[in-house]
């Protein structure tokens, strides 16, 4: 990475935001629609608190020994921040540290909450990338999503942020009420306005969100898996037409407009996690701090680091992570990090789930759709 | 000599041998109301739980008369189950009279009969018992009618007795003294006695349970096994109380026991003659026959970190029951294991409940099988009892299986059902005759193969309960029999092949087929399922790949969650079984091993 400037690659820095200005039926992030300015404000005190924190008891961190190559404020929606507030968080963490000069920041934001004078903020404040939640176009598709926005809001912030930003990514989702010709041509429409990058992601049913008990009462209908499949895979094909590299199972872009933040994850760089929820993965270690807004609050107030849960990586751990994230990606896995016998490749291969090349497994778009039976395949070789 | 009775109990399964003999000791004082508990000669929990009896346990009771006449009675309790046929008749032969025990509700019972017959042919004196007649239900009349038809009996021979309340107890012990003879031969003869059970005891070794017929041992005498050509010195003998008695020395007409220090009990086979070894007699006691396995199943554990466990646990079991074998096996399914070999349907489910319970171990057991006598082209019989090991069709001229006779006995209203479930068995019928104007028994040849399916389970099934079977070997028969495999992705599962008839094959193939096909979860790649008779594929079907199964979403947070859920799937995945390329759970097997036909 660019970002190794004095020897060790660059770090990732992670802020969760965890408001929302409406739930969405499908989603089970820790976020909340119930908060005001003070709360906000006081939030943003709170995480630059729990980096000084993190500071203290980190040599490392303190003596910026790993500059920083990329930066991502993610939610709830960081758009919910009033435009200042998102720069002071900014300037209290991003800015203290030490920072490689080509760094990468992102900011997720909610179509319906991106204002020309938020954007323009938001770029002096450093950010380069927009990662925006669109979803569909589908006004009916929106509906069943729970989303507040309506398609010509959303075309609207698809606009100006290609205007403002360089960077533009967009989220959207293969669920209920979907169909081929159409979803293909919102896709084109976002790639013509500017976006570089596009998350494809396929809904998940959580138990408890507004959506499962839909679901369950009958009043939605989830498409078949069959339909799914189908649609994914037609997607990935489109897109690989219109010059997108299939980088990882959800993720497409432009070449060079790749997320290295989210790449990172994958690739096991350490990362900072600050926020309610956050979770990090720093001094070879992964930590998730405690969710609910006022215990975080309540515990970096008095000086504790807000973790709820630190899972220490023994070899094994360490090991089956690096399985299932390379396989995840176009990287793909070394095979001599294949347990022995877990696959049979060659019929794998004839099956065109996956292709051998030179060392190394590349899951094809099938295989991806697969992936969690391989892995699990690959987790009991693994012992 | 003259004031000693030796007898035993025939009863069927509940009709309450237990809680009779329980009364007998009660009475004769032998148990004092400390000891007082149910059914004490029924030492296992598998025993009184089932309420039967597995092991006989004998004991000696002193008897005073009202009179004041000291009387020795000797209780030999016998099996109560048709598994144990040689077992009950080496009983017998240590006995001079029987008690035939019938419940009051039930009537006579097919096994009771076929034990009846047996003790006649050892000569012994029947006294006829009725008993629970306290019930509500007691048919007492119509079972007295049963006995008079059955024995030529006069009605007031018949005992009529309520263990449970002690009614009759007392003319019943006084008619054992009455009626049954008292024992013969000779103290001073080379000593002669019958082996009719053994123990291991881990103090004092193998322990032979014996009645004297001639001559006398004492401690320390030399003696011999007469088929069995092993010597040993008697380390301890005795009688038995409710546990043993040492005593100095054991004289004809005696029932005890004879502590050998052998390491187990194959060398004290049950029907062999103990004599001296410096003084033997001149022939041996007649009727020995080494008990042969009938029933054979693959025993594997669950777990195959459990092997040696199970071998230690049958190890064990072995030095207690000489009628169990075993030997290793290995399954390309299932892994490591073994073929044990038992007498019956009924000590195949008592050695694996007793695994399970005693030794804790989790089995898998594949379908009960029997013994086939395989006939090649050049005219050479094999015995396979493994169907998986059974040579192809082409090297094969003939293949013999087991044939039972098995009586049945019961109530009019069943017999058009009991006759189609055993024709569809491929039963013969040879005999059918009503025993009274409501009950009826019936008499077939059936394979062994089909029977220990669930033919027995069938036949209470259809006859409500009421239905009661007893069966023996009678021959090894040809018939036209196939291997069938099962195939998963063209490899055969070895635990799955059995030996059908050729017109069974395709329904019992396709059943297996469908089985399997519900119970194997989706893999990666197609899962092609074929049941075949040699090249020829019956049946098949198949297990479609999965469909989407995908986490679309993995960033930062959902690395550490996402390994602890794989993680926990793997605990799952060490129940599957790998059969070449597929994954098959544990469940799939026992289910399929559960498949009715």
């Amino acid at each position: 990475m660019e970002a190794a400037a004095r020897g060790r690659p660059g770090g990732g820095l992670y802020l969760h935001v965890p408001f929302c200005g409406a739930t969405c039926s499908y989603c089970h992030f820790a976020r909340t629609a119930a908060h005001d300015a003070p709360l906000r404000r006081r939030l943003v005190a709170g995480m630059i608190q729990e980096l000084a924190l993190r500071r203290e008891r980190c040599a490392a961190l303190a003596a910026g020994r790993r500059p920083l190559a990329t930066a991502y404020v993610g939610g709830g929606t960081p758009s919910q921040l009033e435009p200042e507030l998102l720069a002071e968080l900014l300037a209290g963490t991003v800015a203290t540290l030490s920072v490689a000069p080509d760094l990468e920041l992102t900011v997720e934001a909610n179509p319906e909450t991106l204002t020309a004078d938020a954007a323009a903020v938001w770029r002096n404040a450093g950010v380069n990338r927009v990662s925006l939640g669109i979803q569909s176009l589908d006004h009916r598709v929106l509906q069943l999503l729970g989303r507040r926005c309506d398609p010509a809001t959303a075309r609207r912030a698809l606009a100006l942020a290609c205007r403002v930003f360089a960077r533009v990514s967009a989220d959207w989702i293969l669920g209920p009420g979907l169909r081929r010709d159409r979803l293909l041509a919102e896709l084109d429409e976002a790639l013509d306005l500017g976006i570089e990058h596009l998350s494809l992601y396929i809904l998940e049913l959580h138990t408890g969100t507004p959506l499962a008990a839909a679901v369950a009462a009958g009043r939605v209908r989830m498409p078949a898996d069959q339909q799914t499949e189908r649609l994914y895979l037609d997607c990935c094909e489109h897109l690989a037409q219109r010059g997108l590299v299939h980088y990882e199972v959800s993720n497409f872009a432009r070449p060079g407009g790749e997320s290295r933040h989210n790449r990172a994850y994958w690739a096991g760089v350490p990362y900072l996690g600050l926020g309610p929820a956050a979770s990090g993965y720093w001094g070879r270690r992964r930590y998730t701090n405690l969710t609910e807004i006022a215990d975080y609050l309540a515990a970096v107030e008095v000086g504790r680091v807000p973790e709820a849960d630190i899972d220490p990586l023994d070899r094994r751990a360490r090991r089956l992570e690096r399985v299932i994230l390379s396989l995840r990606t176009a990287a793909g896995l070394a095979r001599e990090q294949l347990p022995p016998h877990a696959l049979d490749l060659a019929r794998g291969e004839r099956a065109g789930l996956w292709t051998l090349v030179g060392d190394r497994l590349r899951l094809t778009d099938r295989g991806w759709l697969q992936l969690d039976a391989l892995e699990g395949q690959l987790a009991a070789a693994l012992g | 000599m003259e004031n000693t009775r030796n007898f035993c109990i025939i009863a069927h399964i509940d009709h309450g041998k237990s809680t009779l003999a329980d009364r007998l000791l009660e009475y004769t004082g032998t148990l004092s109301g400390k000891d007082l508990k149910e059914q004490v000669l029924d030492s296992m929990d598998l025993e009184k739980e089932r309420g039967i009896t597995i092991k006989s346990h004998p004991i000696r009771m002193d008897y005073r008369r009202p009179g004041g006449e000291a009387f020795v009675l000797n209780l030999i309790d016998t099996p109560g189950h048709v598994d144990f046929h040689y077992e009950v008749s080496r009983s017998l032969a240590a006995c001079e009279g029987a008690l035939l025990v019938v419940d009051a509700v039930q009537g006579v019972q097919a096994q009771t009969i076929n034990n009846l017959y047996l003790a006649l042919e050892h000569n012994l004196e029947i006294i006829p018992v009725i008993n629970k007649i306290d019930l509500a239900a007691a048919r007492t009349e119509y079972v007295t009618e049963q006995f008079v038809d059955l024995l030529g009996c006069d009605p007031d021979e018949i005992l009529l007795v309520s263990a449970k309340q002690g009614t009759g107890v007392r003319e019943l012990l006084e008619a054992i003294c009455n009626r049954v003879a008292p024992p013969q031969g000779d103290p001073e003869a080379p000593a002669k006695a019958l082996i009719f059970d053994s123990v291991f005891d881990p103090y004092i070794g193998a322990v032979a349970y014996v009645r004297m017929f001639a001559g006398r041992f004492k401690h320390r005498d030399w003696i011999r096994l007469y088929r069995g050509g092993a010597t040993f010195e008697v380390q301890e003998l005795g009688w038995f109380r409710l546990a043993r008695v040492a005593q100095k020395t054991l004289s004809a007409g005696e029932v005890g026991y004879l502590a050998t220090g052998a390491k187990d009990v194959r060398n004290i086979r049950v029907g062999d003659t103990i004599t001296l070894r410096d003084r033997p007699c001149a022939e041996a006691l007649p009727g020995y026959a080494v008990a042969k396995p009938m029933v054979f199943s693959g025993l594997y554990p669950t777990n195959n970190d459990d092997y040696d466990d199970l071998l230690d646990a049958l190890q064990k079991l072995q030095l207690n029951d000489a009628s169990l074998t075993w030997e290793k096996e290995t399954s390309a399914a299932l892994g490591f294991g073994f073929r044990c070999g038992f007498l019956g349907l009924l000590h195949m489910e008592i050695v694996q409940e007793r695994l399970e319970r005693e030794y804790d171990l989790d089995l898998i057991c594949t379908l009960p099988n029997v013994e086939y006598e395989v006939v090649d082209k050049l005219g050479n019989v094999s015995l396979v009892e493994n169907p998986a090991l059974l040579p192809t069709e082409r090297e094969i001229k003939e293949i013999r299986e087991p044939i039972v006779h098995a009586a049945v006995l019961t109530p009019k209203e069943y017999v058009g059902a009991i006759i189609q479930i055993t024709l569809e068995r491929r039963g013969v019928q040879t005999k059918m005759v009503y025993l009274d104007p409501e009950r009826v028994s019936l008499e077939f040849d059936l394979p062994l193969s089909e029977l220990v399916v669930d033919y027995y389970d069938k036949l209470k099934s259809v006859s409500r309960g009421y239905a009661s079977l007893d069966y023996e070997y009678r021959r090894h028969q040809a018939d036209d029999l196939v291997r069938l495999d099962l195939l998963i992705n063209g490899d055969p599962v070895d635990a799955l092949t059995c030996i059908v008839h050729r017109d069974n094959a395709y329904s019992w193939g396709l059943k297996l087929c469908q089985k399997l096909k519900e119970l194997i979860p989706r893999q990666m790649f197609q899962v092609a399922i074929q049941a075949a008779v040699g090249t020829r594929v019956l049946a098949r079907t198949s297990v479609k790949p999965f469909r989407k199964n995908v986490t679309a979403k993995c960033y930062g947070g959902d690395i550490t969650r996402k390994r602890k859920l794989l993680e926990k799937q793997k605990e799952g995945k060490k129940r599957m079984k790998q059969v070449g390329s597929v994954e098959i759970p544990q469940e799939a097997f026992l289910a399929v091993l559960r498949v009715e036909r």
